[in-house]
């Protein structure tokens, strides 16, 4: 049975909308130094002015233009969260192709150790980790990559277990070729789908996660993150700046997470086929 | 009586005979069996000292060695100790005397008899061999193939040779003539020596006791006929049986692969030889005694593929293979038959390496076969049930059956890709650019089975495991399909075990049957004898199945 997962999201009305925003969000995020009027961290001593022609969503606390460093904390957001997603996807497959190819003790191992950490509250080990080590974006992307990547790798294995049985991986075992041929030319190909709805959650997740760590102030303070700016703005919400600073960038937050869950939501009967109720041919 | 050694005849710069060593015993009767070409009619004629040739060797008759005679003393010899009745009779007989006195010519010639004895003696002879009298005085063009054939057995007879040489003696005679002829021949005539040459196996059964194998100007096989018949050892002796139709032979004739050439060094047959390896190409092979039977074979003759020996595989409590031992020649089809779910997919398959087996060995050329690595899978494919699942639907048809090349890393890709045309190819499906990137949903289930087979073979192996290759197949593409594997066996030499539920499609194909039940075989053997008389209940039953 082919599922095709474009066909999949075009169908969907939420699956197009989620589609668009992360297309527009994605658009902003690249285009960044063109749509940004000002440097985000270009301080000034005019701190906390409202929206103006100059400034569209005002200056912040320490004169930084907010309309900019929205714009570039979309570039952080996505960032974060496609790198956790490609890489906690690719830990994933890795491990949960690997792990049903080699099979004995090795899969028992890994699949223990995805079980560990799929129990263990994801978010407290990196509360803790971060506030240590106060990760830079790539070390975030490592260590949510890190903390990541089991729930996938569950899939991935129970996917390939099934794919190793059919008739060409048999054939391509029986013309020598050994496990990595196999999980690149006969498992990976057909677990496409499954890596990406993998990874719309991967990125998901990490968007999330990136914003909450920022909003707690344990993340590199160097970078614009809309967590970070969410936390500054509470600050001050005893003035009226959190009309122009708070909610944007809340608003920005939660289209990004709507759009990704509205992708994940369309392509989830890839992974459950049961989903997709009753076809009218 | 006769003994020849190292006997090599050539014409010019072409060897017909290339060193025969032969011994002839008194009484005894000797077929010179090999396709045309091979020197059969030679080795005759020189022994008459008839060939035009050089001759090289010795050929003692009697102690004399022929070949140092002079002319007349040969003279004396010939016709009146040695005879040989030729087979083109054609240009033997004189068209101008009469049959009669066409055989009286060699006893009044030799002094042996007055021309009134002889002429009785002539009568006598052809109302031995069945001529009927009206015909005694017709001229030889007026006389049908079959009554000039009888004319020159008697002309050979007339001076009561010691040694007869009979050249085709059956040839031109028809089914009944024939079993009447060769009656005359063997059973009045038992006492004189003979020297039978033929290409016709059935002639060779019916009047010799011992036959040698000739290929290439060369003996590669000798041993008492009837043993040689049902037990070949030699892979052209095989061929040339399978080749050949009899009642009782079930699977489709083959032909052999190639035509004779006579190469230049090493054995003859090896060019057209299915087990051939590097020393056949350099070194000629020695006719080996083994017991009763002679074999010149670097390899010893048909040589065993693979076998198994207790080989088992259980999942769980079921014993899906039994303790299975087997065995497959070099170039042979073993068909392995039962009902669905006797194991034998799974033998298959433990064979293959995909199963790994609890207990027993795998053997591939006498080797016991620990880990498969790429050498194995070499020698070694497998075509499976179902091809729409075998093939990746992810794979054009080139990529599909290059793959085996590229995972075994042969050559440059281009080396590669006109391998995998070559080979579909050889089995018959379009070599265009349009059909070479259609991708399995595009194709036929005959056209996607014959795209898994290519895929086997491109690598050339030497045992090819085809699993009910025809199960999802209507009948008239599992014709073509049973007639491609017999054709690419008589081609490359391919061994095959055949796995069918099918026991009427198995004896169309498989010159030996295993008849599986529950994980063991319960019974093995030659086609014919297990469908003609199966010792086992249950291969009854499988055989009553099928009648329809």
């Amino acid at each position: 049975m082919h599922i095709d997962l474009k066909k999949e999201i075009r169908e969907s009305g939420p699956g197009k909308t989620g589609l668009i925003i992360l297309l527009l969000m994605v658009g902003v995020a690249v285009l960044a130094p063109v749509i940004a009027p000002y440097d985000p961290y270009q301080q000034s001593t005019t701190s906390l002015l409202s929206p103006s022609w100059h400034h569209w969503l005002g200056m912040n606390h320490v004169g930084q233009d907010i309309w900019s460093q929205l714009v570039y904390g979309a570039r952080t957001s996505l960032l974060v969260g496609f790198g956790v997603g490609i890489l906690s996807t690719l830990l994933g497959t890795v491990f949960g192709v690997s792990a049903a190819l080699v099979g004995g003790l090795y899969e028992k191992v890994v699949m223990r150790i995805v079980d560990a950490f799929i129990v263990i509250p994801m978010i407290i080990i990196v509360i803790l980790i971060s506030a240590y080590i106060r990760p830079g974006i790539a070390t975030l992307i490592l260590l949510l990559s890190l903390l990541s990547w089991q729930g996938g790798a569950r899939v991935i294995r129970a996917q390939a277990l099934s794919l190793k049985e059919r008739g060409n991986v048999a054939a391509a075992k029986s013309f020598g070729a050994n496990h990595f041929y196999i999980a690149w030319r006969h498992i990976v190909p057909d677990l496409g789908p499954i890596l990406l709805v993998d990874f719309i959650y991967g990125v998901r997740r990490a968007v999330f996660m990136e914003a909450g760590l920022a909003f707690l102030g344990i993340s590199d303070p160097t970078v614009v993150s809309w967590g970070m700016m969410m936390r500054d703005a509470l600050s001050f919400s005893y003035l009226n700046v959190w009309q122009w600073w708070l909610v944007p960038t809340g608003v920005a937050l939660s289209l990004t997470i709507i759009g990704l869950t509205f992708v994940g939501h369309a392509a989830e009967p890839v992974l459950v086929p049961r989903l997709r109720g009753v076809e009218i041919a | 009586m006769l003994e020849i050694k190292d006997l090599r005849v050539s014409y010019g710069q072409d060897v017909i005979l290339n060193g025969i060593d032969l011994e002839l015993k008194s009484g005894e009767t000797l077929a010179i069996v090999g396709e045309s070409g091979t020197g059969k009619t030679t080795l005759g004629l020189s022994i008459m000292r008839l060939v035009e040739g050089t001759v090289r060797g010795t050929i003692r008759f009697k102690g004399k060695d022929l070949l140092s005679l002079t002319d007349s003393e040969m003279q004396q010899i010939r016709w009146s100790q040695i005879a040989m009745a030729f087979q083109n009779a054609n240009n033997v007989l004189n068209p101008v005397y009469t049959v009669l006195n066409q055989i009286m010519e060699p006893m009044v010639e030799h002094r042996l008899k007055s021309k009134e004895e002889a002429r009785d003696k002539a009568t006598e002879l052809l109302r031995h061999f069945g001529l009927r009298e009206n015909r005694f005085s017709a001229y030889p063009h007026q006389l049908s193939g079959g009554e000039q054939q009888r004319v020159l057995l008697a002309m050979a007879m007339s001076n009561n040779p010691e040694l007869l040489i009979l050249d085709e003696p059956l040839s031109s005679l028809d089914a009944a003539s024939r079993a009447e002829v060769a009656n005359l021949l063997k059973e009045t005539d038992k006492h004189r020596t003979k020297l039978v040459a033929t290409h016709d196996l059935d002639t060779a059964s019916k009047l010799t006791d011992r036959m040698a194998v000739l290929y290439g100007g060369k003996i590669v096989e000798l041993g008492p006929t009837q043993d040689v018949l049902s037990r070949p050892r030699h892979p052209y002796t095989r061929a040339l049986i399978r080749a050949y139709p009899n009642m009782t032979t079930v699977k489709d004739l083959q032909g052999i692969k190639g035509q004779m050439t006579r190469p230049v060094s090493g054995c003859p047959f090896h060019p057209r030889c299915t087990q051939a390896i590097d020393i056949c190409q350099t070194k000629t092979p020695q006719l080996v005694r083994n017991q009763e039977r002679h074999v010149a074979c670097h390899r010893g003759g048909v040589i065993t593929l693979m076998s198994t020996k207790n080989l088992s595989k259980s999942f769980g409590s079921l014993k899906a293979v039994d303790s299975v031992n087997l065995h497959i020649e070099a170039g042979e089809t073993l068909a392995l038959v039962g009902q669905t779910g006797s194991g034998k997919t799974t033998l298959a398959k433990t064979i293959m390496g995909l199963h790994q087996p609890n207990e027993g060995t795998v053997y591939l050329d006498n080797v016991k076969v620990d880990n498969r690595g790429k050498d194995f899978y070499k020698r070694v494919q497998m075509v499976f049930q179902n091809p729409g699942e075998s093939l990746s639907h992810r794979l054009s048809v080139l990529e599909a059956v290059m793959e085996p090349l590229d995972i075994q890393g042969v050559g440059t890709k281009e080396e590669r890709e006109n391998k995998a045309i070559q080979v579909l190819g050889e089995v018959e499906l379009p070599q265009t650019q349009d059909f070479l990137h259609k991708y399995p949903h595009h194709l036929s289930g005959g056209e996607m089975q014959r795209v898994a087979i290519a895929r086997a073979l491109v690598l050339d192996p030497a045992l090819l495991i085809a699993d009910e290759p025809t199960a999802f197949l209507d009948a008239s593409v599992q014709a073509k399909i049973l007639k491609l594997l017999l054709n690419l066996q008589e081609q490359r030499g391919l061994s095959i075990l055949y796995i069918t539920h099918d026991i009427a499609a198995a004896r169309k194909v498989s010159d030996r049957i295993a008849v599986m039940l529950e994980g063991r075989i319960i019974e093995e053997g030659p086609s014919n004898e297990i469908v003609a008389a199966p010792k086992k209940a249950y291969t009854k039953s499988l055989l009553n199945a099928v009648r329809i």
